[in-house]
């Protein structure tokens, strides 16, 4: 191998190494915070970082609604128009795969890029 | 020469490049999705999958939900549908005549009487007078809870007179269902869901979806475990929210199913108690043993069967229900949050 081929192998291998590690960097830096995402009837309305005390009122045309309280980096539903108030019961969710749930209104409010919890689904009398 | 060696060298490092990059994304696997939806069962429907790309998994969601909506539509006792006979046709032609249903109705109810011999009569899907006596106080109380009341008592004595399972009359043959007693009526609540589950679990692999969680309303349904192998991990709720943790314990699951009864989540309040919509056959009220009581099973209509069941009997009677049957195990949570296992229940982990 002549000088010159090194030279080329080794900016390649440089590139390529510079290449990964900005990839990597890249999805460290866009790593998103945990956030309440509120979906109705399937369809996503809204995202709210859970870093970010907030309330959101969601309503829909026929009245009904749900009242959603971020705080100290949980969320739980303060109020809801349904007549069952499972929602409002439920106690406030953080972790990953977490969700507060209102079935009369169709609305499911879920965490994503939260604290891995390990479980993928709850079994529960729903 | 040169302009060949370098072509050569440029040539090896491109294959180099080309080799990280595809471990890079072969790294990633593929990616986990979920879906969500309504309108089956009176409850939300929740799948995580593995897929392609997420237009292939909305797809396959999009037929697991026409294929629930399916059984949703034949297990329907409030609503009829164009073109099918549903329990809704059945409870109408009762003491009148028999009714040519599909064969997943007939399947059930053949199911369902066979468990009602297991179960001593726990699980009895010919109590819907009772049930529907309930469903009206629950509905009224959750509206107006000011002035919730609770069924009377000779009421409820009196519709438990038609109740009898034997008045199911079901021809196989002819593949007609007929309730001979004119005031009876059928409720598959306790077992339809479980059966629906089963058959959209094995709906789901016919469809290409080998590595699947579905829950359906907290009655939850592994298909395979996760795409690495490993099983998935399936918390079991805290019935009691306001003290301890979310989950009382996990579950690894690969296969079958996990079903939950209990009092919390659907229940009205009449002054400061609390009166759950699962009812004992034997007492005619809401019972009174445990919080919840979670079966697993390799069959879902096995596991939602007996989870109602359970929850309608003491421990010691479960128990042994339980002991005499393979491939089912169950936890019961006990009022004070008390836990108590089947003898092969295995828990993941204390929460």
């Amino acid at each position: 191998m002549k000088k010159n081929d090194v030279i080329l192998a080794a900016a390649l291998i440089g590139i390529a190494l510079a290449a990964f590690g900005g990839a990597a960097l890249y999805s460290q830096l866009t790593t998103k915070e945990p956030e309440a995402v509120v979906r109705l009837d399937g369809e996503e309305k809204g995202r709210y970082p859970l870093s970010e005390d907030t309330t959101v009122e969601i309503r829909q045309e026929d009245g009904s609604y749900n009242i959603l309280r971020v705080e100290s980096g949980k969320a739980r539903i303060l109020k809801a128009s349904c007549p069952d108030k499972v929602c409002v019961s439920h106690r406030p969710i953080s972790r990953q795969g977490e969700s507060l749930i209102c079935l009369p209104n169709r609305l499911a409010v879920e965490i994503e890029n939260g604290a891995e919890s390990g479980i993928d689904a709850s079994v529960l009398s729903r | 020469m040169k302009r060949i060696r370098y072509a050569k060298v440029l040539a090896a490092a491109a294959l180099v490049l080309a080799g990280l990059a595809f471990i890079l994304c072969k790294s990633r696997g593929p990616v986990r999705y979920e879906g969500q939806f309504y309108d089956c069962f009176d409850t939300v429907t929740t799948v995580t999958g593995y897929a392609e790309s997420q237009e292939d998994f909305s797809r396959k969601v999009g037929l697991l939900k026409e294929k629930l909506t399916w059984y949703h539509r034949l297990f329907d006792i409030y609503h009829s549908y164009d073109g099918i006979h549903n329990l809704k046709t059945v409870n109408d032609a009762a003491g009148k005549e028999a009714v040519e249903v599909d064969a997943q109705i007939m399947d059930l109810l053949l199911f369902a009487k066979e468990m009602y011999g297991k179960t001593e009569g726990k699980l009895n899907v010919a109590y819907g007078s009772v049930l529907s006596l309930w469903h009206q106080y629950r509905e009224e109380g959750q509206k107006d809870p000011a002035h919730a009341k609770l069924p009377p008592k000779a009421e409820l004595e009196a519709r438990a007179a038609h109740t009898r399972i034997e008045d199911v009359v079901l021809n196989e043959k002819a593949s007609t269902v007929y309730l001979a007693d004119a005031q009876m009526s059928l409720d598959v609540g306790s077992v339809g869901k479980g059966y629906a589950v089963q058959k959209l679990a094995e709906y789901a692999r016919e469809i290409g979806l080998e590595h699947a969680l579905v829950s359906v309303g907290g009655n939850v349904c592994a298909i395979g475990g996760k795409a690495d192998g490993t099983p998935w991990k399936v918390g079991v709720e805290n019935p009691r929210p306001d003290s301890g943790g979310t989950y009382i314990t996990a579950v690894d699951l690969a296969s079958g199913s996990i079903v939950t009864s209990g009092d919390y989540q659907r229940y009205y309040e009449v002054g400061d108690a609390r009166y759950c919509h699962i009812i004992d056959p034997g007492t005619h009220m809401p019972p009174d043993y445990f919080a919840s009581v979670s079966v697993q099973a390799e069959d879902s209509g096995i596991a939602d069967a007996l989870s109602t069941s359970l929850f309608n009997m003491g421990f010691e009677e479960g128990l042994s229900l339980v002991e005499g049957m393979e491939h089912v195990e169950a936890m019961w949570i006990g009022k004070e949050g008390e836990t108590r296992y089947s003898s092969g229940f295995k828990v993941n982990e204390e929460k």
